[in-house]
């Protein structure tokens, strides 16, 4: 029968605890208590007929259940170091463990003996600091401040016990302050574009220069356009005004007699002249200035026609035609030998 | 053995064509055995073979594959690096490695380090230190960077190990739930245990013996290096409204990090 002295340390529990069938004392590495059981010795590995008794080895594993449920359900009490609940375990189990005879009890023992190393550890570990402790608790609830947690009451509790609500951007505002303790290698990604400063700028030049010119050009057009229209109309319009300035200074000398509508509107040096002559006195008809009738004449093959300048008559349509050799026919008929009606030329010229 | 047996029925030398095969053939193989130092007259040789600019290719090549590599912060094997990239200039790797390492120093402000010795595994870390005041980067913060800082400092506080329910519970408190879906980490047991186990953040060791199965939770290879635990004691100290000192342990081991890691 061996008595065993079992150093209980972290993490160095064996399940053999069925090799030893006989009691041992246990002394364990916490500082704060160190009692060392010693068990009068037990009797020898053959297992008796008591021992073999199944009511009592029930109670005995219902025992040691009970003391495992107790240290873990009361874990945070017991790392308290203010108390020895824990040795008291300890004593508990030593005093079960006098009447362990077989294995399966024993692994129980061993069991609650991990238990009570692993507490005995953490509290160990709270004695061994030197400088403050560290609790998980607390530092969580000092990041849910520094992640701006709202301690205002929400009227819907999803969560039981947990108040207030993280804004959206919580983990974003821990992770740009934590980056600072990371040297983290920048990722590498492709930069999308160039460092080539070059070629905008010309870009740019080109396009201002196109835009230019083409504002400007723009801006010619419809000028010109305008100066060219104007000048149509203004040319139409003086032209007619002209005519009838002429006309009306011909009446002026002479008030009774008309003048031969032939003789007013041909131009024996220009033949496009004569048309615009007709042209221009057809507005002058048009808007009833000037009158024109035909009167009989024997000796012209044409019908010729007298202008007056207004009077009421009544309107009648009258389309006249003429081509080159007719107009040479009607200088002819007519002895034209001078335009009445002068061009701007011979205006410029005289005046 | 079983090797030489595939390359005979190739039949044919190990060129550039039997890439393919070679890759499968390798695969085979653990640890570094496509790579084995090789001997000054073989690197002599390789030096005279080829040209500067070959070689200036090769470095550019391992460069770019490390930087691409490195997005998605896994660690890179050497046996990858000689195997993609290296190939044929397999006995000039300690040449083309030291001229890569300069490269990341001067052009890039970047260490390459290698976190396990055994098995040749290295990470890009960032050698240039921030400035206190400003901002590390102009790109919006990475939520999983403050997810993971919470782990890694219940860990270093708590004297390296913790049990992973200090951890779970931690988080539960900051409104992360392993059971259930978190609106920006999605699966946060996987994110945890996976991909911060992948990247080799942290480690997350079987606890022998326990009934049900326990892990525990340390601080990873690329941690050790990339992450200041002085840094991670000041910021924990701020939040506490105390001074690092004050946690006299982790400040002596915080003190002789930052000389290692240097």
């Amino acid at each position: 029968m061996s008595e065993s002295r079992r150093r209980v340390s972290r993490g160095s529990q064996e399940e053999s605890a069925a090799h030893t069938n006989g009691v041992g004392g246990r002394s364990r590495s916490e500082r704060a208590a160190d009692t060392g059981d010693e068990d009068e010795g037990a009797g020898p590995s053959g297992i008796h007929e008591e021992d073999d008794d199944p009511a009592r080895r029930r109670e005995i594993r219902s025992q040691y259940r009970d003391l495992i449920n107790s240290v873990q359900q009361n874990r945070e009490d017991m790392l308290n170091p203010a108390n020895n609940k824990l040795i008291d375990v300890l004593e508990e189990a030593n005093k079960l463990f006098a009447n362990v005879r077989q294995a399966r009890e024993a692994a129980l023992d061993a069991q609650l003996l991990v238990l009570a190393t692993d507490l005995g550890r953490e509290k160990a570990s709270q004695l061994h600091a030197e400088g403050s402790s560290f609790d998980p608790s607390a530092f969580a609830e000092h990041l849910l401040s520094f992640m701006g947690l709202n301690r205002l009451e929400e009227e819907e509790d999803d969560q039981e016990g947990l108040d207030g609500y993280l804004p959206p951007d919580a983990w974003q505002k821990l992770s740009k302050r934590a980056e600072h303790c990371f040297k983290t290698a920048p990722s590498f990604h492709y930069l999308l574009g160039s460092f080539l400063a070059e070629p905008p700028p010309p870009r740019q030049r080109v396009e201002r220069q196109r835009k230019a010119p083409s504002k400007e050009a723009k801006r010619m057009m419809p000028t010109q356009l305008k100066k060219m229209e104007e000048s149509h109309q203004e040319a139409t319009e003086k032209e007619v005004e002209r005519i009838l300035g002429c006309l009306r200074s011909y009446y002026a000398d002479d008030p009774e007699s008309p003048i031969s509508y032939y003789e007013f509107v041909v131009d024996p040096a220009s033949f496009s002249r004569t048309v615009e002559n007709i042209f221009h006195t057809s507005f002058l008809i048009r808007v009833s200035f000037v009158f024109v009738y035909l009167c009989p004449s024997p000796a012209s093959p044409v019908e010729d026609g007298e202008i007056e300048p207004s009077g009421n008559a009544t309107r009648h349509q009258c389309v006249i035609s003429i081509s080159p050799s007719t107009w040479k026919e009607i200088i002819e008929a007519f002895e034209i030998k001078q335009a009445l009606i002068p061009t701007v030329q011979m205006l410029t010229q005289e005046g | 053995m079983s090797q030489r047996k595939r390359v005979a029925h190739a039949g044919s030398q190990n060129r550039v064509p039997r890439v393919s095969r070679q890759v499968v053939l390798d695969e085979d193989d653990d640890g570094d055995a496509s790579y084995t130092q090789p001997t000054s007259s073989q690197v002599q040789k390789a030096r005279e073979n080829y040209t500067p600019v070959q070689v200036d290719r090769k470095v550019a090549e391992v460069v770019q594959f490390i930087l691409i590599k490195d997005q998605k912060k896994i660690p890179i094997r050497r046996t990858d690096i000689v195997k993609h990239v290296i190939k044929e200039y397999k006995a000039l790797y300690q040449d083309i490695m030291k001229r890569a390492d300069r490269i990341f120093e001067q052009v890039f402000g970047l260490k390459l380090v290698e976190i396990d010795a055994k098995n040749h595994i290295y990470i890009l870390i960032n050698k240039l230190q921030p400035v206190p005041g400003e901002p590390i980067s102009m790109c919006p913060g990475n939520p999983k960077t403050g997810l993971l800082f919470v782990i890694l400092s219940v860990i270093f506080m708590k004297g390296g190990t913790v049990k992973e329910n200090v951890v779970w519970n931690t988080l539960k408190k900051l409104r992360v739930d392993v059971g259930e879906k978190h609106e920006e980490f999605g699966d946060v047991k996987k994110v945890v245990t996976e991909e911060f186990v992948r990247q080799k953040y942290l480690e997350y060791l079987r606890i022998p013996h326990t009934e049900p199965l326990e892990h525990e939770f340390r601080w990873g290879q690329r941690a050790e290096k990339e992450v200041s635990k002085m840094k991670v004691l000041e910021f924990v100290g701020e939040l506490h409204s105390q001074e690092p000192q004050s946690w006299t342990q982790q400040y002596r081991e915080a003190t002789s990090g930052e000389s290692s890691q240097r």
